[in-house]
């Protein structure tokens, strides 16, 4: 059972991307936390959440991500996720996480819309 | 009226139980995807269904048996006329206020608490829910989800 995730901070021009390993449940809160607190200290106005294709993403989870969203709304942060599979791209989509993030289906064109 | 699974088939059945541990719920969600393909659901039902299946698991656990590793939660599942009727069976007292249902815009802008998105993804997946007391003890939530949505 995976109860953590491994979190890798890329910069790419004015984007930081958090490339998360593993599932995003409850689990995920201090891991998601301390990344984007990383993030958010290298004064970055865009963050890219890369998420693992595949990984399971329950309500535990989608409440740590609304965390993070109304951390970046806070911060004036322009957020967006990529990794999605379609089935979780409709569950954001009911529960209004796409209100408040871009979805991507790649990184590559997640950072071409994310610069412009 | 969703029809009693006691009265049911028991040749198109099965029962999971598990330790209310967070996690756990992923055995019930792996079991209903691979129920779901033997009677030929499309991919998109059985992820609504592993949903369903996962989201009144851990409520199950979590609201139902308040985190008691000791206290059961009883998954059954059976199929009949192109429908998967879901059993979740928890040793609690079911819910005494049906939580609102979540408003993103609101709990972002005033740091409202987080809660009632299990409750609210299984309201809008299967197609249809009903929360009762157990014949034993406890509460049970059922929910059927038809092979085409």
């Amino acid at each position: 059972m995976q109860n953590k995730n491994e979190i890798a901070l890329e910069k790419h021009g004015s984007v930081v991307i958090l490339k998360i390993q593993g599932d995003i449940t409850s689990f995920s809160e201090p891991f998601l936390n301390q990344a984007y607190k990383e993030a958010n200290d290298q004064g970055t106005e865009k963050i890219l959440l890369n998420l693992q294709e595949g990984a399971y993403i329950n309500s535990g989870g989608i409440a740590v991500l609304i965390q993070i969203l109304a951390q970046t709304k806070k911060n004036n942060q322009k957020i967006s996720i990529t990794g999605l599979s379609e089935h979780i791209k409709k569950i954001f989509n009911m529960v209004g996480i796409t209100k408040f993030a871009d979805i991507h289906s790649d990184v590559e064109s997640a950072i071409a819309a994310m610069s412009e | 009226m969703m029809t009693n699974m006691s009265e049911n088939q028991a040749d198109s059945r099965v029962e999971i139980i598990l330790a209310s541990q967070i996690g756990y719920e992923r055995i019930a969600m792996a079991c209903s995807a691979t129920f779901a393909e033997m009677f030929g659901f499309p991919k998109e039902r059985i992820e609504d269904l592993k949903t369903i299946v996962s989201e009144a698991s851990i409520n199950a656990m979590q609201h139902g048996n308040k985190g008691r590793v000791d206290a059961k939660v009883i998954v059954s599942m059976f199929f009949q006329d192109d429908t998967i009727r879901v059993r979740v069976a928890d040793e609690g007292d079911g819910i005494k206020e049906r939580p609102p249902i979540p408003d993103i815009e609101k709990i972002i802008e005033t740091n409202e608490a987080l809660s009632g998105f299990g409750l609210f993804l299984i309201e809008q997946l299967a197609d249809q829910v009903e929360f009762k007391e157990s014949a034993d003890k406890g509460h049970v939530v059922e929910m059927a989800l038809k092979m085409k949505a």
